[in-house]
């Protein structure tokens, strides 16, 4: 079946030509980001190095192989934030998934306009607001001497609790807030995608008799199939991200025990003592993890669902 | 059977505005604070008795804030890199998710590509290595250290690219039987039909635009050129109190008022809250798929 | 005290001899022919921004009175790289700038950055320059407050960096207490830790808003222990416990004040009075500025802080209620011993130059200036360092060694002048702050914005206290004063997490007493028994 070497070398060229434009376009990013995203990637060499900051990052460091990692594994107090992350991040991933589509899907069922662009406005607002901000409010709100939440749960007959302070409630109150504090803005790449669904397939529905449960489960969802298998492998990225600047404005020493996770742990122990070289082994231990995590999902995604997110 | 479905309908509607209301409610409630305190005498607030009206009203605070220049420049700054910015996103966003969203039939190194821009959302050098390419890029100092490194938006890119992909590939085909050139069919055939991926790209940049706080610090060689977010969050923070001098105190004194703190954190939302209602009638069912077939 | 003399000694043997051979070209305000630019990096603050910058819009951090001073005096330009705002960031920038190579001519450092410099070798020994180019004021004034800010700075023998002093009495603890509710109860002002603990019950079981609910606080904690606002140092020394601090031992070994005896008295005393309700179970998750709320609003009376609380936070609790009044008294001790009130380095930077600097020695000329200008004898404080209408002027210099002494100094001048009213002995900085008494006496409206100066430097002012603390040798100095040690860098942190976390669960009882020993034992075994011989090491090497 070998063709001409010369036919097959002209259709090559062909396709050159045609594919020319594409390469065109992707050229300015390319370079941009092999020279912003690529050539700091050099910096991952002071993982493996007794990084002393003031002889510079090609200076003369000393090379001490896997130390910065041991280290890190022996500190005390590195398991349990480990697991915290997890524990955390899982919970966050799952519930910052399901709720916004919800969501998404409620604020598409309302036919009243006004209240739709309103609550859409509104519930957008608290994504604004940094967790310094909020880290204030909130012990207010969450305090359990006359907070406004325990307030509320004290109509109920439920006793005041220690929400930021007490270790059984502080997880449940970091993942409570933080999909609290995100939904909103999270609904937003769902309803872009089911703006683009054709309404024809509404109508074809409703004249087949379908219910208003039924259009959502069997049009509104599959539509946001795709979106919401993208959302999903991209947010397994964040298998080690509980959320830095949430724990870190609402942790206190007294639930370290549930609230501690690796990147607090890390700051207090590598960044406010430049151990560069410590936080580096780190980064890369949570770059490889997460790698691992997105491409192991990304192949779920293409091999069960025949479906490529990029 | 017409009934009950009409009443389970009805018990639908009336749950669904309630959470719906109550939920956005919910996250009125910081604002509603923030405003309140900046409203309230700064006794009142210090004293921790503002809740959500304010406190022996007062504007004193704004009146405060209108006079402070720092803020107006960091303000005009914030809203020069968001516009500056976000235009250079799409720029890139819109010239890369197009070819990577070909079928590999019709462009064969998009793996690659994809891969190569996918990687580095996995893998970052921290923070050393960038600010060093920075200074080598002789970015260091100057505004374009707020837009140019992160001028690729990776992730956007991936989420523009999933809805160009949506597109009917006829629309293209038609477009080259006519003669039109991989550019024009971009900007002609695909770009019109994504208006509300491309809102929510653009509006992505602009959030991260006006939020982004660390590289003005960072880059920045005096705080007259800080952002907006930058100079907030100086003023923000609390001082930390174990790392104080004897002398330090002062600085307590004058950081530490409450209402103009909130004053501030206030109008600093505003810009960008304006922004969405503008965005959201691309998000609005219909006019997108009417503006096609019209 | 021995081994600081002996330095002492050293010192001034060091300077006589090198004050007669060097004695020639080395003039400590000599001018130079040809302009020296020196370039800094440097934070700044709003205290500069609302106080100088907006009175003079067209000043800038290069163009200012200072800049023009060091112009005029010593032909010296001064430059910045770069400038931030507020000193975490400054922290950050500069550990970032350092980290690929980009170390600025001058810069002030902290211990760490300082010994992580010498590591690398680019920083130049400081001594030769100190001893030739330090004017003899300057040295007075830099060294008057012990030489702990030069010990710290000094590796291997060499001096690498001039320290920007500053006082360490004035972070000592005081007990501030609300007397017009001591009044009210017909209560004294307590003397005793039984009576700072009835004082305490009484205030938290009376309902001075008469709002008939139980929401007074016995004692204001914050989550942050041991800084210099609604702390614990005070309650811990009095029973002969110094957190955080290096204090000698029965054999004159150094051993970590956290993990003494007496740190589980105060405990259990501290569990006890929550037991009672003394103490807000929230805490633990209140910083600083959310804690003053409750003095503030007037629901606590009672806490530890250091000298300027009366400023912040407490004058907005007599904005709010013109009836309240607040007085900083002694610590108190609960032993049969008398108390000693723990102090620190309070020096906090230290000016480095780089290697190749050429004109090393243009940092201590200004110094000199600096020192000479606000404290000397022919000094010009009221234009300098704090003149009435723009307090924090002096921070426009780029270094800023502190008098460790002016405020006490002030403060005695003002009580000289309480005796005798003899107005023209005041002067330099006593002056402005008469004036600023002056005012709040005249009982006008701005005037009362003034009540926490008067509370400082009056009559039964703050000051009086710390001055009696000195006199009376109720101090207990931290005796450890180098450059942080091998093991310290790596793991004081997270002994110090460890402590915090354990002290607050046995405060809230989710622990029993009997977890202190645990921690005693686990801060040995986690760091803390390498880090005592290193410090023990260096305490035996300047003895």
């Amino acid at each position: 079946m070998s063709k001409p070497v010369n036919t097959a070398s002209l259709r090559r060229r062909g396709a050159l030509k045609r594919e020319l434009p594409f390469h065109l376009m992707l050229l300015p990013g390319v370079i941009l980001v092999f020279i912003y995203m690529y050539v700091p990637l050099s910096g991952l060499i002071i993982a493996f190095q007794k990084f002393i900051p003031a002889k510079g990052l090609f200076g003369n460091q000393k090379w001490i192989g896997w130390d910065n990692f041991i280290y890190l594994y022996h500190l005390p107090g590195a398991i349990s934030a480990l697991r915290n992350t997890i524990i955390i991040a899982f919970w966050k991933i799952l519930l910052h998934l399901v709720i916004p589509i919800t969501v998404s899907i409620l604020l598409n069922e309302v036919q009243n306009a006004a209240f739709r662009r309103t609550a859409q406005t509104l519930v957008y607002l608290p994504h604004f607001l940094s967790w310094i901000i909020l880290g204030g409010i909130l012990i207010d709100i969450l305090s359990p001497n006359g907070g406004f939440v325990n307030k509320i749960l004290g109509l109920f007959g439920v006793k005041p609790i220690f929400f930021l302070g007490s270790n059984d409630h502080f997880r449940f109150t970091l993942i409570a807030t933080d999909v609290w504090k995100e939904f909103g803005f999270n609904t937003i790449v769902y309803l872009a995608a089911i703006t683009n669904i054709d309404p024809n397939q509404y109508e074809a529905a409703t004249i087949d008799g379908a219910n208003r449960f039924q259009r959502m489960i069997y049009i509104t969802l599959p539509n946001m199939r795709m979106i919401i298998v993208l959302m999903m492998v991209l947010s397994l990225g964040n298998v080690l991200n509980a959320g830095f600047d949430q724990v870190f404005n609402l942790y206190s020493k007294q639930v370290y025990s549930t609230g501690d996770i690796l990147d607090t742990f890390i700051y207090r122990i590598g960044l406010l003592d430049a151990q560069f070289g410590v936080a580096t082994a780190m980064g890369m231990f949570k770059s490889v993890v997460s790698t691992l995590f997105i491409s192991v999902s990304y192949y779920c995604a293409y091999r069960f669902a025949d479906y490529r997110i990029f | 059977m017409v009934e009950s479905k009409h009443w389970s309908s009805i018990l639908f509607n009336v749950l669904n505005y309630l959470i719906l209301g109550l939920l956005a409610l919910s996250c009125l409630i910081p604002l509603v604070h923030v405003f309140a305190i900046s409203l309230s005498s700064s006794a009142a607030a210090t004293g921790g008795l503002v809740n959500l009206w304010p406190v022996d009203f007062t504007i004193e605070s704004y009146a405060y804030v209108a006079r402070r220049a720092a803020f107006w420049r960091a303000m005009g700054i914030s809203i020069l890199r968001s516009v500056v910015g976000v235009t250079i996103n799409m720029f890139f966003c819109i010239l890369c998710a197009y070819p990577l969203s070909k079928e590999k039939d019709q462009f064969r190194a998009r793996t690659f590509y994809a891969w190569y821009f996918f990687l580095t959302m996995l893998v970052s050098g921290g923070l050393i290595p960038l600010y060093m390419v920075v200074r080598m890029t002789g970015l260091m100092g100057t505004f374009w250290a707020l837009v140019i490194p992160g001028a690729v938006p990776v992730y956007n890119i991936i989420l523009l690219l999933n809805f160009f992909r949506q597109t009917p590939r006829e629309l293209e085909d038609a477009a080259i039987i006519d003669g039109a050139t991989q550019w024009r069919i971009m900007w002609q055939v695909y770009v019109p039909t994504s208006t509300a991926a491309l809102a929510t790209v653009a509006l992505l940049s602009t959030v991260y635009h006006w939020n982004e706080w660390f590289h003005g610090i960072l880059y920045m060689n005096s705080p007259d050129q800080y952002p907006l977010q930058s100079y907030l969050r100086t003023i923000v923070i609390d001082m930390n109190l174990s790392k104080m001098g004897a002398n330090d105190w002062q600085a307590l004194v004058v950081v530490s008022d409450k209402t103009v703190k909130c004053a501030q954190i206030f109008l600093a939302s505003l810009p960008i809250l304006l922004v969405y209602p503008f965005l959201q009638r691309y998000f609005v069912k219909g006019m997108v798929l009417g503006s096609v077939k019209g | 005290m021995k081994k600081l003399s002996s330095i002492l000694a050293l010192l001034l043997a060091l300077c006589m001899l090198t004050a007669c051979c060097a004695a020639e070209g080395a003039d400590p305000f000599g001018k130079y022919d040809e302009p020296v630019t020196v370039r800094f990096v440097r934070s700044t603050d709003d205290t500069l921004d609302t106080n100088f910058f907006a009175q003079f819009p067209d000043k800038t951090m290069t163009d200012n009175l200072w800049c023009d001073l060091y112009r005029d005096v010593l032909n010296v330009n001064v430059e910045y790289d770069w400038i931030v705002k507020s000193g975490d960031e400054y922290d950050q920038k500069l550990n970032t700038a350092i980290a690929v190579g980009d170390i600025p001519e001058f810069v002030n450092v902290n211990t760490l950055q300082l010994k992580q410099l010498v590591e690398a070798d680019v920083i130049m020994p400081l001594e030769d320059i100190y001893e030739q180019y330090a004017a003899p004021f300057t040295r007075e004034i830099l060294e008057s407050d012990g030489l702990s800010p030069f010990q710290a700075a000094t590796i291997d023998g060499h001096l690498y960096g001039l320290p920007n002093v500053d006082s360490s009495l004035m972070i000592a603890d005081l007990l501030w207490v609300r007397t017009d509710w001591l009044e009210k109860l017909g209560l004294p002002i307590p003397t005793t830790m039984d009576e700072v603990m009835a004082t305490a019950e009484a205030f938290a079981k009376a309902d001075f808003d008469g709002n008939g609910v139980d929401d007074t606080l016995g004692i204001a904690i914050a989550k942050d222990l041991w800084s210099q606002m609604f702390s614990l140092r005070g309650f811990f020394n009095a029973y002969a416990s110094y957190p955080g601090i290096w204090v000698e031992d029965e054999n004159g070994n150094l051993v970590y004040g956290s993990t003494l005896p007496g740190t589980k008295d105060a405990l259990q005393a501290l569990h006890g009075m929550y037991e009672k309700g003394l103490i807000d179970p929230e805490f633990g998750v209140k910083d600083g500025g959310k804690v003053a709320e409750a003095t503030t609003a007037g629901k606590c009376g009672l806490f530890y802080g250091a000298q300027w609380n009366s400023i912040y936070p407490l004058q907005s609790c007599v904005n709010l209620d013109k009836d309240a009044q607040w007085q900083a008294v002694s610590i108190v001790s609960a032993t049969d011993q008398p108390v000693k009130a723990q102090t620190d380095v309070g020096t906090l930077s230290w000016t480095v130059v780089r290697k190749d600097v050429k004109h090393p020695e243009a940092v201590m000329k200004m110094f000199n200036v600096f020192i000479d200008k606000n404290w000397g004898p022919e000094n010009e404080n009221g234009i300098y360092y704090a003149p009435l209408d723009s307090e924090s002027i002096w921070k426009l210099s780029p270094v800023v060694p502190t008098n460790p002494h002016k405020n006490d100094g002030a403060f005695l001048d003002l009580e000289q002048y309480r005796k005798d009213g003899d107005e023209s002995k005041v002067t330099g900085e006593a002056l402005s702050i008469l004036k600023k008494l002056q005012a709040f006496e005249s009982g006008s409206e701005d005037g009362f914005a003034l009540w926490g100066w008067e509370r400082i430097y009056g009559a039964e002012g703050a000051y009086g206290v710390l001055i009696d603390y000195y006199n009376k040798g109720m101090t207990q100095d931290n005796l450890f004063v180098g450059a942080p040690t091998e093991t310290m860098t790596s793991k004081m942190s997270t002994l110090e997490d460890l402590q915090d976390e354990v002290f607050i669960k046995i405060i809230l009882g989710e622990e029993d007493i009997d977890a202190f020993d645990k921690f005693v034992s686990d801060f040995n075994t986690l760091g803390g028994e390498q880090i005592t011989a290193e410090v023990n090491e260096w305490y035996a090497s300047v003895k």
